[in-house]
């Protein structure tokens, strides 16, 4: 099937006029499949981070969102083990007026502003809840140990 | 090389026109009042060292909270009859009143300092006995009624002080230096409300042209409007004056600017843009264009140069003087933002008359497939979005708007077919708005009968 003018002019922008700490690079051989790093936010413990992600644009895209995974181990309340990310604007709240670059600032969002009350890593949400000091720390060690570039 | 020969040979070889030249900031004059305001100081024996350790900064004053002992001058930049109204009249130049104070005691004439040497003291005693004490320029009553400057502030107003007398330094220089700045300063203002003036004129004219030459109910201009939408596109994405990303946001300085211009130019010759506007009209219209934004430039650099020059013959002030007024100064006068402000309110003129005039097809694509919105649907939220978007989502059985939403997809039916943008775009975009209905029709079919289905059977 032909790519949809809209994933054309989507990654067109993306290469043209790229957003601040984050770039988005489709293969060559699927280009509905991205390859994403975004840079932790600045005030966070992700910070100095550069975290990778894959990014796949299904077929019934923009009508269904796109699927996005990290694949750099990151400890956060709202992103599990295997990378996956807890995100209204990513499931229930999709809509198909967003694109990827608002999607990708959401998540960068997301990296600046945890939230433990609507967790996905359990573990990590309660420990942020209990010792919310204690869990930035591992959060920076965790980004200097697995996301340093 | 030095600033004042650069900002010289910069005037003159900009190609400024020479009503602007005349206005601009007259930097070697300004040097040379500030070389009689030294030699006047000298002969008093304030030398500018002097002076700085004698003029202590409002925030040095501040912060060591000392005694007034320490602070036994002053220098006011507000006049006595600064009441707040003198400040509206552009034309008068003796707004500034510069004053350089200090403190004698009142019975002995003695001037109440370490800081000066001995023969200082004597000089400043004498010139007390000869003005202060003879009452003619002792301040009387403080005047607190600043218009600008809250009255908290140690430099507004005069302070009085109890068995001491306030004698005012007779400069005449640095009257001459700051009312002479004033002046200029407002004659710039004036300079740029007149070409603002001259080019809005110029603007709506072009836009004018521009909209009958592209008048899409005119045979002539059919296969221009292409062209000129184009032009127009390749102008907005080269960001001139502006930038709208994230990334590249807010003004551009000059240099940056015509780097644009450069750019947006080059690309309008290499797309062969130029060669496909038929007619001499459209080519005069193209250059009045070219032309208006080549002043927008000029204007932009005018001003930088101008608020350098500024900029630069206050710290010269300072620095040979010692009087210390470059943190007070700015807030006593505001440079006229001829660079910035002329340069936004040309550029959204040129946006709403002349770029107006052709619509461009991102400004009526659909959010959701990026296409052209055929046949636009306006949603009960006023939303709009093309059809095939529209059913898409409906059998999905997505009900909300995408943008706001709202829960108004789902009550979508013909009636909200918007037959006026369906016009408009009709008639402004019949290329794309074709393209699109086939590709409709086709989908159509998809739905119908299967991914098989292709656009041949549906001619059988």
């Amino acid at each position: 099937m032909a790519l949809p003018k809209r994933i054309i002019k989507e990654t067109e922008r993306l290469m043209a006029e790229p957003v601040k700490g984050i770039s988005a690079v489709p293969h060559e051989d699927n280009l509905r499949y991205f390859d994403v790093t975004i840079d932790g936010p600045g005030q966070s413990p992700y910070e100095g981070g550069v975290f990778k992600l894959e990014l796949f644009l299904p077929d019934d895209y923009p009508m269904t969102p796109p699927k996005i995974r990290f694949l750099t181990k990151i400890y956060h309340p709202n992103i599990d083990r295997l990378g996956r990310i807890c995100l209204d604007v990513l499931k229930s709240n999709w809509s198909p007026a967003l694109q990827i670059r608002t999607i990708l600032l959401s998540i960068q969002a997301l990296l600046g502003a945890p939230n433990p009350d609507d967790p996905l890593a359990n573990d990590v949400a309660q420990k942020w809840k209990e010792d919310e000091k204690g869990a930035i720390e591992t959060a920076r060690q965790w980004t200097e140990q697995y996301a340093k570039p | 090389m030095k600033f004042g020969h650069r900002f010289k040979e910069t005037l003159k070889k900009e190609g400024f026109p020479p009503d602007w030249v005349e206005s601009a900031i007259s930097y070697s004059q300004l040097k040379k009042c500030i070389n009689r305001l030294t030699n006047e100081l000298a002969e008093l024996g304030l030398e500018p060292e002097t002076l700085r350790k004698l003029l202590k900064h409002v925030e040095d004053y501040n912060a060591a909270n000392r005694g007034d002992d320490d602070r036994p001058l002053e220098y006011l930049l507000s006049g006595e009859q600064d009441d707040g109204e003198s400040e509206k009249k552009p034309e008068s130049n003796q707004l500034f009143h510069p004053k350089l104070l200090f403190y004698v005691n009142e019975s002995t004439g003695e001037l109440d300092s370490a800081h000066l040497n001995e023969e200082t003291r004597h000089k400043l005693q004498l010139l007390a006995l000869e003005t202060g004490m003879s009452n003619v320029r002792v301040v009387e009553e403080p005047q607190p009624t600043e218009s600008d400057i809250p009255p908290s502030s140690p430099t507004s107003g005069i302070r009085r002080r109890a068995g001491y007398r306030t004698v005012e330094v007779p400069l005449t220089s640095d009257s001459e230096f700051f009312s002479r700045l004033a002046a200029e300063l407002s004659g710039l203002e004036d300079l740029q409300e007149r070409e603002e003036k001259r080019m809005h004129a110029e603007i709506e004219q072009l836009g004018r042209q521009v909209a009958r030459l592209t008048d899409p109910d005119r045979r002539a201009s059919r296969k221009i409007i292409n062209t000129w939408r184009e032009i127009f596109q390749v102008y907005v994405e080269s960001g001139i004056f502006f930038g709208t990303t994230e990334v590249d946001h807010g003004g551009h300085d000059a240099e940056t600017a015509a780097e644009r211009f450069q750019r947006f130019a080059s690309i309008v010759a290499e797309k062969g843009l130029v060669d496909r506007l038929k007619g001499s009209e459209n080519l005069r219209a193209l250059n009045r264009f070219m032309g208006i934004n080549r002043e927008i430039l000029q204007g932009l650099r005018f001003g930088e140069i101008n608020r350098t020059a500024m900029t630069k013959i206050l710290k010269k002030f300072d620095k040979q003087s010692g009087l210390g007024v470059r943190s007070t100064f700015p807030r006593r006068i505001e440079y006229p933002e001829f660079s910035e402000h002329l340069a936004k309110a040309v550029c959204a003129e040129v946006h709403t008359q002349i770029l107006s005039s052709v619509p461009q097809l991102d400004d009526y694509s659909c959010p959701m497939c990026m296409d052209i919105k055929w046949r636009p649907v306006r949603l009960r939220c006023e939303h709009t979005f093309c059809i095939r978007c529209l059913i898409v989502m409906q059998t999905n059985k997505q009900h909300y708007c995408p943008l706001c939403r709202e829960k108004t997809v789902i009550d979508a039916c013909s009636d909200n077919l918007d037959t006026e943008l369906a016009a408009f775009l009709k008639k402004w975009f019949p290329q794309e708005v074709k393209q699109k209905q086939r590709y409709n029709e086709h989908m159509a079919g998809v739905d119908q009968y299967g991914e098989v289905y292709t656009d041949k059977c549906c001619v059988m």
